[in-house]
């Protein structure tokens, strides 16, 4: 099986490490993993200031780049959300572009969804000593379903012990260009998210979206919270690189 | 339009911020965010207890009112001709002005001089309480909440808790100083009294008042009548005791038949406050027959379009199926970091992200359909299933197509785009990124002040990269 590792900008540009830790939870699970060279930006930033034009170009470019793999995988349930649902109806309306939207999209997967659906993985590299808690990102949960999938997965990395947090399912404050848009306003929706993880109490705050991540651990560390980790899913199964 | 220049919507921004620091508004929300959400919930889980799911119901709802969206023409003739066969006087108006003068036509006509109103959107939208102020005619607001934001000078700041904003210390006082009597220090144990006591003031309004007014829930089209679904009691007074009922609501809330109005009143009150039934549910037809000995002696129905007739077979004509249950804005982020009145018009929260744009003029709220994290907590509790992101999304794609948005953002914006289209050289220019970035960190890894994102980085102190891109990284990897 080849597949293609879609890193995503964001994790590119802030936190390589999810990408090595992507890449090596999937070569461990015995896959061929290209990661394709001309790759930058989903598009998601364009689309979601509604900007329709801009918007296609990155989708055409990235189906171009990503259409000749079996599988795609992407550490982002945002950017993967863009894959799937947003590109069949960016294009639809223009024919041959539309059928390829449509077809990289059902062969695009986050990655907790792809090491549990698709491959059923069981031996993850990764090991953990301490409690996690999980935030469900928006466009991962009520975008594409994502909710039981990492819990499994962290259910089978040895020595972590998962602990819900109050409201788990409840948005960061993050939405992209809202954070810059509207920052006090993303402040008071990312403490609420801080008092619901400091309600946990655990180790570290896990989730499958660095825009999530980098937007709750931006606060925790304003708030004087340097002890919670805050590590993407990726970054724990996989574990520390060298491992 | 009138209503366009009511709306105080171009001043999202500086508004939010505003509320965002108001500490009292902020206490008031905070309690009243997990009351809404818990009750929601619990309402939805009982539909098992009933043999019901949500799901199913949702579809069936949603269908309803798509029916009627999809032939709203015929349906309005269909029940103004059942509503004039009952005696009622069905009229039209084409915007908040043509309410106004209905209004003040039917009270000058009938001698009025104290209305007493039941809550309506519609008369908010109509700015209707000024224009009967103006005319020398007495609104009293009878719903607790709106009553207390009338005293106040307020406008509403949640559909269906008005006054959710406002603190028990606040009411208290405006009672004291409207009620004319000393202010007393008041616990929560004492709300009852609070509500006796507006209840005593109210009551003489009822009784003298020659007009009421009431919005309607929903319009029966089979039966003609109009559907008042409530809490408080005060909506059958108004609608019953004075000499003159007027309906005024918007031509969208036509349901065919009662068997969907029951239909719908599974979701309704759950969605809104999570009860099973609402204390009251009133259906209200025609006027007082002869021997009868309640109701009004002459019933009027004001069917108003202010912007909805566009919206049928348009991009957004899913907002139309809106029940006005207040689910969306109840588990909205944005909403209950802001309160109501941050909207700056009627309606507040997602619905109003959608309408207020679409009914005063997409130049007129340009920040609304962007005051959104895309969160879809809004989108997955609407009892019919309305995309509020996505009309959301399509409200910020006409922005740009009609060259809206601030040129900043579009040359900051078309810059990106043409950069990240260009593979080669987005990778030498994020690893530049990536080097500014570790740069700007201070000693322990993080970014205190980072000047491209100021709203943001105000609030957070940034993990700095590591310095060089995955990609870099990557790259070197497969060479060594």
């Amino acid at each position: 099986m080849r597949l293609a590792l879609f890193v995503t900008c964001l994790v590119d540009l802030m936190r390589p490490s999810i990408g090595f830790a992507s890449l090596r939870l999937l070569e461990s699970a015995g896959c061929e993993v290209v990661v394709p060279p001309g790759q930058t930006c989903c598009g998601q930033p364009a689309w979601s200031a509604g900007n329709r034009r801009i918007a296609r170009d990155l989708a055409r470019q990235a189906i171009a780049e990503l259409e000749d793999y079996d599988y795609v995988v992407i550490p982002s349930g945002s950017c993967t959300d863009q894959v799937r649902q947003v590109y069949p109806e960016l294009l639809a309306d223009e024919p041959p572009w539309a059928l390829r939207a449509q077809v990289l999209a059902a062969r695009c997967y986050e990655l907790s969804q792809f090491l549990t659906e698709v491959l059923g993985v069981d031996d993850l590299p990764g090991a953990f000593s301490g409690s996690v808690t999980y935030h469900d990102s928006c466009k991962g949960l009520r975008g594409l379903g994502i909710k039981q999938q990492p819990r499994d997965l962290l259910a089978k990395v040895p020595g972590l012990s998962l602990v819900e947090m109050p409201e788990c399912e409840e948005c960061c404050g993050f939405g992209g260009a809202f954070a810059l848009r509207f920052g006090d306003v993303s402040t008071a929706i990312v403490d609420r998210k801080c008092e619901s993880i400091a309600a946990a109490g655990a180790d570290a705050v896990v989730g499958g979206d660095l825009g999530c991540l980098l937007n709750i651990e931006g606060r925790l560390r304003r708030r004087g919270d340097l002890a919670t980790r805050v590590l993407h899913l990726a970054e724990v199964l996989a574990g520390p690189e060298g491992q | 339009m009138k209503a366009a220049a009511r709306s105080q919507a171009m001043f999202f921004q500086a508004r939010a911020g505003r509320q965002v620091r108001n500490k009292g508004l902020q206490k008031a929300l905070a309690k009243a965010r997990p009351l809404f959400v818990g009750k929601r919930a619990k309402g939805i889980a009982g539909l098992a207890g009933d043999g019901l799911d949500f799901a199913e119901l949702r579809s069936a709802c949603e269908a309803i009112r798509r029916r009627v969206v999809d032939d709203l023409d015929v349906w309005l003739e269909i029940f103004e001709a059942r509503a004039r066969a009952t005696g009622a006087e069905v009229l039209w108006a084409r915007d908040g002005e043509e309410i106004c003068s209905h209004v003040l036509d039917i009270a000058r006509r009938n001698g009025v001089t104290k209305v007493v109103k039941s809550k309506s959107m519609l008369s908010e939208e109509a700015g209707l309480n000024e224009a009967l102020s103006a005319a020398g005619i007495q609104p009293v607001e009878t719903d607790l909440g709106e009553y207390i934001v009338q005293l106040a000078g307020e406008a509403p700041s949640h559909i269906i808790a008005p006054a959710v904003h406002k603190s028990m210390a606040e009411v208290e006082a405006l009672f004291a100083e409207h009620h004319g009597r000393p202010r007393q220090e008041r616990t929560s144990a004492d709300i009852p009294l609070m509500a006796r006591e507006a209840r005593a003031v109210l009551r003489q309004h009822f009784l003298t008042a020659e007009m009421g007014i009431s919005g309607a829930n929903f319009l029966i089209a089979e039966s003609g009548s109009a559907a008042l679904v409530t809490n408080e009691g005060n909506g059958r007074m108004v609608t019953t005791l004075p000499r003159v009922h007027v309906v005024i609501t918007g031509i969208e809330k036509i349901v065919p038949t009662l068997d969907d109005f029951a239909t719908l009143m599974r979701l309704l009150p759950r969605s809104a406050t999570g009860q099973g039934i609402s204390n009251y549910v009133s259906l209200l037809t025609g006027t007082r027959a002869a021997g009868e000995t309640e109701g009004p002696e002459k019933t009027v129905f004001i069917l108003v379009d202010n912007g909805r007739a566009a919206l049928a077979g348009s991009d957004f004509s899913d907002m139309l199926r809106c029940i006005r249950c207040g689910a969306c804005m109840n588990h909205c982020p944005v909403y209950f970091s802001l309160g109501g009145h941050a909207y700056g018009w009627v309606y507040p929260g997602p619905m109003g992200s959608v309408l207020t744009p679409l009914y005063t003029g997409i130049e007129n709220a340009l920040d609304l359909p962007h005051a959104s994290t895309g969160c879809n907590q809004c989108g997955s509790v609407c009892p019919v299933n309305i995309p509020l992101p996505r009309l959301m999304h399509r409200l910020r794609e006409l922005q740009n197509e009609r060259g809206l948005r601030p040129w900043r953002e579009r040359i900051a914006l078309r810059a990106w785009g043409w950069l990240a289209g260009r593979p080669a050289l987005y990778r030498r220019v994020s690893g530049r990124a990536a080097r500014y970035l570790r740069w700007l960190a201070d000693d322990s890894g993080r970014i205190r002040v980072f000047g491209l994102a100021p709203g943001w980085s105000a609030g957070r102190d940034l993990a700095a990269p590591p310095g060089k891109t995955f990609h870099e990284l990557y790259a070197a990897r497969k060479r060594a």
